[in-house]
């Protein structure tokens, strides 16, 4: 605790990291969605749109940000996840929930399972679309096909669902839980950032899943995989 | 009432425990749980056995003493309530009943139902208290403190240092107990001088029990008996954070 370093691996610092970068990775999931949704004005918005992200030179750095980022948020949670068990080593017989005004629900006790899953997400994901198929129209990369083309195959798209909804679940718990592990709390707002939190992660679970499920209807007729 | 218990045994710290099956019989609904405990123990020490080892004390709710892990709830299933204080009535005859101790690396089991609590006397004593020479008791109002604020620190100052908190944690955290405790220093002109000083060395204190962190889901306000609410988890990370600013770090 003396070294700077320290302070952040304390049981309170550790809850400030994961907090902060949760808290980050919440608001990219918010840009990727409203990028994502040009889906819907057609090739060319969204291939022009992608464009201007792939040749902006800041987005790298952004991106290396992004891994760092993630990379420090799985860190410390699995880190704390195994020093929690180590807190217990005997095990009640029985344990009920103890009910309100616990904040307690099945998406706050299976965090580390959702963001497991989501790691295992994410690595399949970026090997799909970054590093998928470089197709070309008009000289700038076709995402909008190589989306297509990928939603086309149902068993992807169930996979994207699921995924979706285990994101819905860890934010469902992980947006207000940042707040309150950064030390935001108050008497009036407090309450309110509960119910928005979970209207926030239901509409990102929810936006992610309706495109990947207009793009298979739309598309799984005339694209063969 | 009959009732059904399931109780744990365990002869030592180093000792395997288990869950043995008593009968309680000719239970008062009027009865506390205590009071029902020290009817089995009766029963068994007239039989030559060994009587369950508890912990109780004032047996009204204020010393913190009584830790029980009632159907999987510790202090049971009222809220706002220390088991001392839990009725029989709040059971129906025929129950089936399972009592477990605190369960945490930090709280070694001592015998039966008995847990070493220590590990919260260090905490206190590595912060929990104010160094400075107050004096006698001054005037009232001499000191201005604000109502609202009062009345938040007295809220923390309920604390009774039971550590049902943390047999409530799914990581066994003392959280909300230190936060209770700073909360009550911090907030009060008093507490003011040693403030930071006080949040760093007892989370390093807690830390080093061996207490879990904290996810946030707040199983410990739902079983605290004197209903110490998270927000002052909140207000221990803010204390925190100013600490580590005013300490350069
Ligand atoms: S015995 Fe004192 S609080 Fe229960």
């Amino acid at each position: 605790m003396s070294s700077r370093t320290g302070v952040f691996s304390s049981s309170v610092g550790t809850k400030i990291v994961i907090g902060l970068t949760g808290m980050a990775l919440v608001l990219y999931l918010v840009v990727h969605i409203a990028g994502n949704a040009l889906v819907f004005f057609g090739p060319t918005v969204f291939n022009q749109y992608s464009h201007l992200l792939l040749s902006n030179p800041l987005v790298p750095l952004i991106e290396i940000g992004l891994v760092i980022i993630f990379a420090l948020h799985l860190y410390k949670t699995v880190r704390m996840f195994i020093a929690n068990q180590q807190a217990r080593p005997v095990a009640y017989v029985r344990k009920k929930y103890a009910g309100a005004p616990s904040r307690k629900t099945v998406a706050s006790s299976t965090m580390i399972v959702s963001g497991l899953w989501l790691l295992m997400f994410v690595v399949i994901h970026v090997t799909q679309f970054k590093y998928g198929a470089e197709y070309e129209v008009d000289g700038v990369r076709d995402l909008y096909r190589l989306e297509m083309e990928n939603f086309a195959n149902p068993l992807l798209v169930g996979f994207y669902v699921v995924s979706m909804l285990v994101v819905g679940s860890h934010l469902w718990h992980g947006i207000a839980s940042a707040f309150q592990s950064i030390g935001a709390d108050h008497p009036r707002w407090t309450p309110r950032l509960l119910a928005a939190s979970k209207i926030l992660a239901v509409a990102i679970a929810a936006g992610f899943v309706v495109i990947a499920v207009w793009a298979y209807v739309h598309q799984a007729g005339r694209v063969r995989p | 009432m009959r009732l059904h218990l399931k109780i744990w045994r365990q002869a030592g710290p180093d000792a395997a425990g288990r869950l043995v099956d008593y009968v309680a019989d000719r239970i008062s609904p009027d009865m506390s749980f205590l009071e029902m405990l020290d009817v089995v123990n009766e029963a068994l020490i007239r039989n030559g056995e060994d009587a369950i080892a508890f912990d109780s004390d004032c047996r009204e709710g204020i010393c913190g003493m009584c830790s029980l892990v009632v159907n999987g709830v510790p202090h049971g299933p009222d809220r706002g309530t220390t088991v001392c204080q839990l009725h029989m009535r709040r059971f129906k005859d025929g129950d089936t009943i399972t009592v477990e101790p605190w369960r945490a690396k930090a709280f070694p089991v001592m015998k039966d139902l008995v847990v070493d609590r220590s590990a919260f006397d260090r905490i206190i004593a590595a912060g929990g208290y104010i160094s400075v020479n107050v004096g006698g008791a001054p005037d009232g109002n001499a000191i201005p403190v604000p109502k609202e604020i009062a009345d938040v620190a007295m809220d923390s100052a309920a604390c009774i240092g039971c550590g049902a908190c943390v047999a409530a944690c799914k990581n066994a955290s003392a959280h909300l107990f230190m936060s209770a405790k700073i909360s009550q220093l911090a907030l009060l002109p008093q507490g003011r001088a040693e403030r930071y000083r006080r949040v760093l060395s007892m989370i390093d204190q807690a830390d080093a029990e061996g207490f879990g962190s904290c996810s946030n889901e707040g199983e410990c306000e739902a079983v605290c008996p004197k209903e110490i609410p998270i927000s002052n988890i909140a207000r221990m990370t803010r204390e925190y954070v100013k600490a580590l600013w005013a300490a350069g770090r």
